[in-house]
């Protein structure tokens, strides 16, 4: 099982290593300077915190599927 | 970088108007450097669901509104023993009996399970919730998160499919807590987290990494975590059933121009234990639950409207043989006087597990007659959550910052879920249209 959970992540690196590489053919390299847009908080992945709290509580107790964004978080004896 | 000129005073107050959205979490997509500024946030939550009675909706059953001949109790439990009988009732209103009180009277609160009595029960399961979050910047270089969730849990609930309704009440608790090391080209983060309703105990822990390239226009992510659950439903106090999860995630984040950025995630669990519920008919499920997810999100900012577009793919594939899709869209628009809207839509579809027992034919002709799956299945549900089926989210989110310091939001969410919608699998059209409604309100401060 944890070697089965190894190669699948090594796979996974692989495969994403040249997915970072293909991307670096697309256009010249942001630079520091262009990066004020990128920092506003509304371009980060992170979002509100207890507002994602909730709802992927919500969706997790509805529907079978669930996780994606992180790791841990407990689980629930859900309704 | 003319527009951005133009634009600045745009900036800091979409930044600032925005500022509650940035709360670092283990999701993250640049974070070699320490929060500047802590802050503690408060949100509420009202959730009320609501179900179709499956003779009004189901497709051959309109004059069946279960008035019928069959009073309560017809099917019992296999877990039935002399103490913990959980009679089931159906929607056809007949007085019932029906408490699952533990034996043991020393159980604090346990979940309460009794028969619902009402004929015309359209809602279903209510849910009021409390959370605070505090983050804390530490010496520049660590942070401290740590967030406390209180709910309260009520309502009807059905048995199999989506009759057969049984009422509860629980109360859940949580707290979880991270610390995050920031260094010049990443951050290294630990977390832990407790969760406690009366017969659910999860506690879990996670480890992760993130890796940045000199320029900071990648960024890996590797993380782990462990997660121990305990079992012991109301109906069978003494189960002690455990259930331990092993994930992993893996991801990238990169930066592809000035307005674009993209991230992939890969995760992968293992879990093993006690995946039944407990508290429905015909449910007996697989000791074990594998895992794959694949998440793809998208942020563009649109320099016109100073704009910016979320989009997310994530698919879901497990052994239980669910795949998943998920669609996720948010538009967040910035507005004058620090006021934000923003319009949300989600699409999803699942196929239904290798297990599900779909509503039988006598069923649908009068829903008090429970399917029974065949002698020869091993495993089997009639939960409709491992049906075949398609769900719709709208919602808006409309927040205002009031001052350097203070941010004030407010959700609205309407959700709907039918097997019909379903884009693949074997559709149960006989089970009832579902859907819920929810609101937030919060409140934050920075300091």
């Amino acid at each position: 099982m944890k070697k089965n959970l190894f190669i699948k992540s090594l796979h996974a690196l692989i495969f994403l290593i040249v997915l970072a590489m293909s991307g670096c053919s697309m256009g010249p390299a942001v630079q520091p300077w262009e990066k004020e847009t990128l920092a506003r908080p509304e371009m980060t992945f992170g979002g509100d915190k207890l507002d994602t709290g909730y709802t992927e509580h919500i969706y997790s107790s509805k529907e079978a599927a669930s996780g994606g964004a992180g790791v841990g978080g407990g689980g629930c004896g859900c309704n | 970088m003319t527009s951005i000129t133009k634009t600045t005073s745009n900036v800091v107050s979409a930044a600032i108007v925005t500022a509650a959205m940035a709360l670092p979490s283990l999701q993250f997509a640049c974070a070699d450097t320490a929060p500047e500024r802590g802050i503690v946030s408060f949100k509420y939550l009202n959730y009320q669901e609501s179900q179709g009675s499956l003779s009004q909706y189901s497709s051959s059953s309109s004059s069946s509104s279960s008035s019928s001949t069959s009073s309560s109790g017809k099917v019992h439990s296999e877990n039935d023993n002399d103490n913990h009988a959980i009679w089931i009732d159906t929607i056809s209103g007949a007085t019932a009996v029906a408490t699952s009180t533990a034996t043991t009277p020393t159980v604090v609160t346990p979940k309460t399970l009794s028969t619902t009595t009402s004929s015309t029960a359209h809602d279903r399961i209510s849910v009021n919730a409390y959370s605070v979050m505090a983050l804390v910047p530490i010496a520049g270089v660590w942070s401290f998160g740590t967030t406390y969730i209180s709910d309260s849990v009520s309502g009807a609930s059905p048995t199999y499919h989506t009759s057969g309704l049984t009422t509860m009440h629980d109360a859940r608790q949580s707290v979880d807590a991270q610390l995050t090391r920031y260094f010049s080209s990443g951050n290294v983060s630990a977390g832990t987290s407790y969760s406690k309703e009366s017969d659910y105990l999860s506690r879990s822990y996670s480890l992760q990494g993130s890796l940045s390239t000199e320029d900071k226009n990648t960024i890996f992510t590797l993380g782990g975590s462990l997660t121990d659950d305990t079992i012991n439903p109301s109906t069978m106090p003494n189960l002690n059933a455990k259930k331990t999860t092993h994930a992993g995630l893996i991801g990238i984040t990169r930066v592809l121009t000035k307005n674009d950025i993209v991230q992939f995630n890969l995760g992968y669990s293992e879990g093993e234990g006690y995946y039944s519920d407990p508290y429905k008919y015909y449910d007996n499920r697989p000791g074990h639950r594998n895992n794959t997810t694949a998440l793809a999100r998208w942020n563009h900012h649109f320099e016109g409207t100073d704009g910016t577009v979320h989009l997310s793919y994530r698919y879901y594939s497990d052994t239980f043989g669910i795949r998943a899709h998920t669609l996720d869209t948010e538009y967040v628009q910035p507005l004058q006087n620090g006021w934000a809207v923003t319009p949300l839509l989600r699409l999803y579809t699942q196929n239904e597990a290798d297990f599900y027992i779909a509503t039988g034919a006598a069923e649908k002709a009068d829903p008090t007659v429970i399917t029974a799956p065949p002698l020869s299945a091993t495993y089997y549900s009639e939960d409709q959550r491992l049906s075949a089926m398609g769900a719709l989210t709208v919602g808006l989110k409309v927040s205002k910052q009031l001052n350097h310091d203070w941010l004030v939001d407010a959700k609205v969410e309407f959700y709907e879920q039918r097997s019909q919608w379903a884009l693949s699998g074997k559709a149960d059209t006989a089970l009832a249209p579902f859907s819920a409604r929810s609101i937030q309100l919060g409140i934050s401060r920075e300091f």
